[in-house]
């Protein structure tokens, strides 16, 4: 399995809480994707003899992108990587960006997955978090991409709002489930470090929920996803059987992937049975555009693998998707014995099961999931 | 010989003994103003210029052309001020003939400035009072004056008047030094005694011992052996101590200087033990040879397990400086492998733990200081406990005794309310309280030691806004109702917190070690029970609930590198934890038994 990530970094505007890197000067994308096409054919060998399974268009808002712009993207990809037929394809689609007609044309251009950030169907909530639609315009978008002919259509939802109560959460998610959406991540929202939000927080001018009212919030969300049929198969993924992010899931499961744009991460091995690196591109497009005008890559971070960290990768991927193999584990890296009888203990405390040598965490065991991580990490 | 002059001076701690010294260095012309670089040249540790006292000894040598037109030799000989080192104390009052009392002009007479000044006057010194910083506006002379008349029984003419600080005073202590101190005694031609009052230890020279020569002479070459250990050695160097070791080759009946005899363990150097002759010894050792016993004892873990060698080279090394410090290996569930130290006193236990962190760079966890206690088994026989986890089980105690000390507490009379207060909660048996003067009691108590190693003095402190002094000697064992007192976790009971308590405080103490355990222990996965137990009776409990939640429910994309950071940070709060059963216990819950004070 492996992927590719193409990272948009445009947005009409940022959202009070989003930490990704991303600028509201979109009058810039022409310039982005001069650097992307070089960047593309820079690392086009880097996949030689790869197919790829998925490709995931992020940011940012991917769907500022003009049909035209994504074709140019799509025609340099294909012509640097094979990338599969049958690949997924998705892209992330905020509404209020999209038409019918838009979302046809990305569709012909191979996209068959659609990431609608939706976030929260209370108006309230949608200017409290600075997004540029309402909550019909949402729906609307869900619709669309139903007419467009998608058959796999996932939304974002964030929950915990500040003082957000069981029933304001609940009204959201229902309001989200009646669209039939296939696929839902739900994250609570984070006050991340330098963003309006953590502005907010330290000025007291909100105050982030606390512990418990976060605890609550995550139970009912995944009561809720539990009785409506999804898959609970990563701590805020839920997927209908058969439609789990086959991307996402690449990145939890250690496959290689390879990323493009601005602060865009990558983990590849190296060559045949060489060691196994992660790199992430710099998060400015100013330095982005001017190394890839040089010929150079714009790479800001680069970290060989040492074992352990891919054991501890393992283990908390592992943890917060869909299980740990510790046998397979304990053949790759050795594992101390300690870790087996926490992970006894887990099944028994009922946090966790364990289904052929896999370890999978419960509803309760997600609750606690960086807890037992950074137990069980070596 | 007529013209040496041994003495030392005894002070309360911050009276100025140190600045007093340095002015009789500089008067002398041992040492120069410029050469001063410290104000303090005697005090050469980093902790005891911080501390203010003289942890450990030593001696110097000054000439001085006195005013009858002779010359003289003088030894100032340091003695450390506190009562945990009081045997050393003894032991260089031995070497001397005569001390100098200093009392602060506005502070007045002290706990420790009598404690000290009975120990000169047991030794037959000759005691010439000089109060200090009577340049300060809050001195009140008369008044401090009045009180050294009372405890010495001296004349108003014989107290100088003086202050360091200022100068002042200073020719008239240098002219009563030689003046009214007698000249040592003793036949430099009878067999060699001399007294070792301290000894340090040199790293390519081995033990350096500081010592009177009481009857003979010494001389480099000569055979010698140590009283007590019967061991011989050669006397590689013998000499005087200036500024430095000044090498002199022998020392006479009278004199002060020191020996290097290639000794390779301090405990062949003890204080107190007599130097003679391995070819002509005398017949007898000088009296008041003792080893020193340690009083408290506490637990010393590595806060990370995998120091523990580090540790132990640590205190191996500290131990070679200090041989009053004991200590063997001991392991506790809780801590992992550790030491169990015993230490002369508390001060003695806090320098020793400061000097492993600050000298030898190790970072450690104390377990709460307890006494030895002397147990009685139900079948007769008697063991000594100095580790609460080695009590015997209820069903097999007899009888518990415990050390009693005579507590000397000195404080304005104002304060002696809650000073009896604080004594009666301490289990203190009242004996009697005089007046030094109206308005200062001296107040005695006889106390367990146990109920004063822990918090006491901070609490003597606080209660008289800090103007209480404080002073305790050893007196007997008394028997107790004593329990040992564990704390459990889930059921497990964890070694560190077990104590030694009074039955009457036991469900006291309990109730506030589980609440304190409880604010400081984080919830872990699952509910915790504390519980605090004598046997298998639980007197107090708590519980700490389970954790709710920990997981971030975010959005991380391709950025795995991000998430594994943020979780090895995790993942190392983790292991600066102890772990006990399944339950994490952080390191400042050990340390928070240790400040258990009521909130």
């Amino acid at each position: 399995m492996s992927s590719l990530y193409v990272h948009i970094p445009f947005c009409q505007r940022k959202c009070v809480y989003c930490d990704f890197y991303s600028i509201e000067t979109v009058s810039l994308m022409g310039t982005f994707l001069d650097a992307l096409d070089t960047e593309i054919a820079l690392v086009g060998p880097v996949g030689e003899g790869v197919s790829f399974d998925t490709l995931f268009f992020g940011g940012g808002t991917p769907s500022l992108l003009a049909p035209s712009e994504l074709e140019r993207v799509m025609r340099s990809l294909r012509s640097a990587f094979a990338i599969r037929g049958d690949a997924e394809i998705t892209l992330e689609t905020n509404p209020g960006t999209v038409s019918l007609e838009k979302l046809r044309q990305y569709r012909s251009l191979g996209v068959n997955r659609l990431s609608i950030g939706i976030q929260s169907f209370d108006e309230n909530e949608l200017r409290f978090l600075g997004r540029i639609h309402d909550a019909a315009e949402a729906s609307r978008c869900v619709g669309l991409a139903r007419e467009a002919g998608y058959g796999n259509v996932s939304v974002d939802l964030i929950y915990s709002l500040p003082g957000q109560t069981v029933g304001e959460w609940e009204r959201t998610l229902s309001t989200a489930l009646a669209l039939g959406p296939d696929h839902v991540s739900a994250y609570s929202l984070i006050v991340e470090d330098d963003t309006p939000l953590a502005r907010m927080v330290s000025a007291k001018l909100v105050s982030p929920n606390p512990v418990e009212a976060e605890a609550v919030l995550y139970e009912h969300t995944m009561a809720v996803m539990e009785r409506a049929g999804f898959e609970h198969y990563e701590v805020s993924s839920y997927a209908r059987p058969g439609f789990r992010s086959l991307h996402n899931s690449a990145y939890w499961s250690h496959a290689g992937y390879l990323g493009f744009g601005p602060s865009a991460h990558s983990f590849w091995a190296q060559g045949n049975g060489g060691s196994q690196l992660r790199w992430a591109n710099v998060p400015a497009l100013s330095r982005y555009c001017g190394s890839l005008r040089k010929g150079e890559l714009p790479v800001a971070m680069r970290e060989e693998m040492t074992c352990a960290q891919l054991c501890n990768e393992r283990i908390f991927l592992g943890l917060r998707s869909s299980g740990v193999d510790l046998r397979r584990l304990g053949d790759e890296f050795g594992l101390p014995a300690d870790r087996l009888a926490l992970a006894g203990a887990l099944v028994e405390d009922g946090a966790a099961v364990m289904d052929r040598g896999t370890l999978r965490l419960t509803a309760r065991g997600y609750m606690l999931c960086d807890e037992i991580a950074a137990r069980m990490m070596v | 010989m007529n013209a040496i002059r041994n003495f030392c001076i005894i002070a309360h701690i911050d009276h100025g003994k140190s600045t007093i010294a340095d002015r009789l260095l500089e008067r002398t012309g041992t040492i120069t103003p410029r050469e001063m670089k410290f104000n303090q040249v005697l005090d050469d540790m980093d902790l005891e210029q911080e501390r203010g006292i003289t942890i450990k000894l030593h001696a110097i040598q000054m000439h001085y052309a006195a005013k009858d037109g002779s010359s003289y030799t003088l030894n100032l000989i340091d003695t450390p001020g506190h009562v945990d080192f009081s045997y050393e104390v003894s032991r260089s009052l031995a070497a001397c003939e005569g001390a100098i009392l200093v009392v602060d002009a506005s502070q007045g007479v002290e706990a420790q400035t009598i404690s000290n000044l009975y120990l000169a006057i047991d030794a037959g010194l000759e005691i010439i009072p000089v109060i200090n910083k009577i340049d300060l506006p809050s001195a009140t002379i008369d008044a401090v004056k009045g009180q050294i008349r009372d405890l010495i029984g001296c004349r108003d003419d014989e107290i100088i008047l003086a202050s360091a600080k200022a100068n002042i005073g200073i020719d008239e202590i240098l002219e009563a030094v030689v003046g009214r101190i007698a000249s040592p005694a003793g036949d430099p031609a009878r067999p060699l005694r001399a007294l070792i009052f301290d000894s340090v230890f040199d790293a390519y020279r081995g033990s350096v011992v500081y010592i009177r020569v009481v009857e003979g002479t010494l001389r480099e070459g000569d055979r010698i052996m140590f009283f007590h250990t019967g061991k011989p050695f050669d006397a590689e160097e013998v000499g005087v101590l200036e500024m430095k070791r000044l090498r002199t080759g022998e020392l006479a009946a009278g004199n002060v200087g020191y020996l290097i005899a290639g000794v390779r363990d301090v405990h062949d150097t003890k204080v107190g033990d007599t130097v003679t002759s391995a070819a002509h010894p005398a017949e007898s050792a000088l009296p008041g040879y003792k080893e020193v016993k340690p009083m408290v004892f506490s637990g010393v873990y590595p806060t990370n397990a995998e120091d523990f060698e580090d540790l132990r080279s640590a205190i191996a090394k500290l131990q070679l400086n200090d041989s009053s410090l004991v200590y063997q290996p001991e392991t506790s569930t809780a801590l992992g492998f550790g030491f169990r130290c015993g230490f002369l006193g508390l001060l003695h236990m806090e320098i020793v733990q400061e000097r492993l962190e600050r000298e030898y760079n190790q970072n450690i966890i104390n377990t709460v200081p307890n006494v030895e206690y002397r147990v009685t088994r139900t079948g007769g026989d008697v063991v000594l406990v100095d580790n609460p986890s080695t009590m015997p089980p209820l069903g097999e105690v007899a009888m518990v005794e415990e050390p009693y000390v005579k507590a000397q507490i000195i404080v304005p009379v104002e304060y002696v309310g809650n000073i009896m207060k604080l004594c009666m909660d301490r289990r203190g048996v009242y004996r009697n309280t005089t007046y030094l003067d109206p308005t200062r009691a001296d107040i005695a108590y006889d106390m367990p030691l146990s109920e004063i190693i822990f918090d006491f003095y901070d609490k003597l402190k606080s209660t008289s806004r800090g103007y209480a002094s404080f002073d305790y000697d050893l007196l007997d064992f008394r028997e107790s109702d004593l329990v040992k007192l564990d704390i459990l976790l889930n059921g497990e009971s964890v070694d560190a917190f077990s104590c030694i308590v009074h039955r009457d405080k036991a469900h006291d103490w309990g109730k506030k070690l589980c609440v304190k355990l409880r604010k400081l222990i984080p919830r872990q996965m699952f509910e915790v029970a504390i519980q605090a137990a004598i046997g298998s009776k639980v007197v107090a409990r708590e519980s700490i609930s389970a954790m709710r939640k920990n997981v971030l429910a975010k959005c991380y994309g391709g950025d795995i590198s991000r998430k594994r950071k943020l979780l090895e940070k995790q993942k190392e709060g983790k292991k600066r934890m102890k772990q006990v059963g399944r339950v994490e216990i952080p390191q400042e819950a050990f340390l928070a038994v240790l400040s258990m004070e009521d909130e």
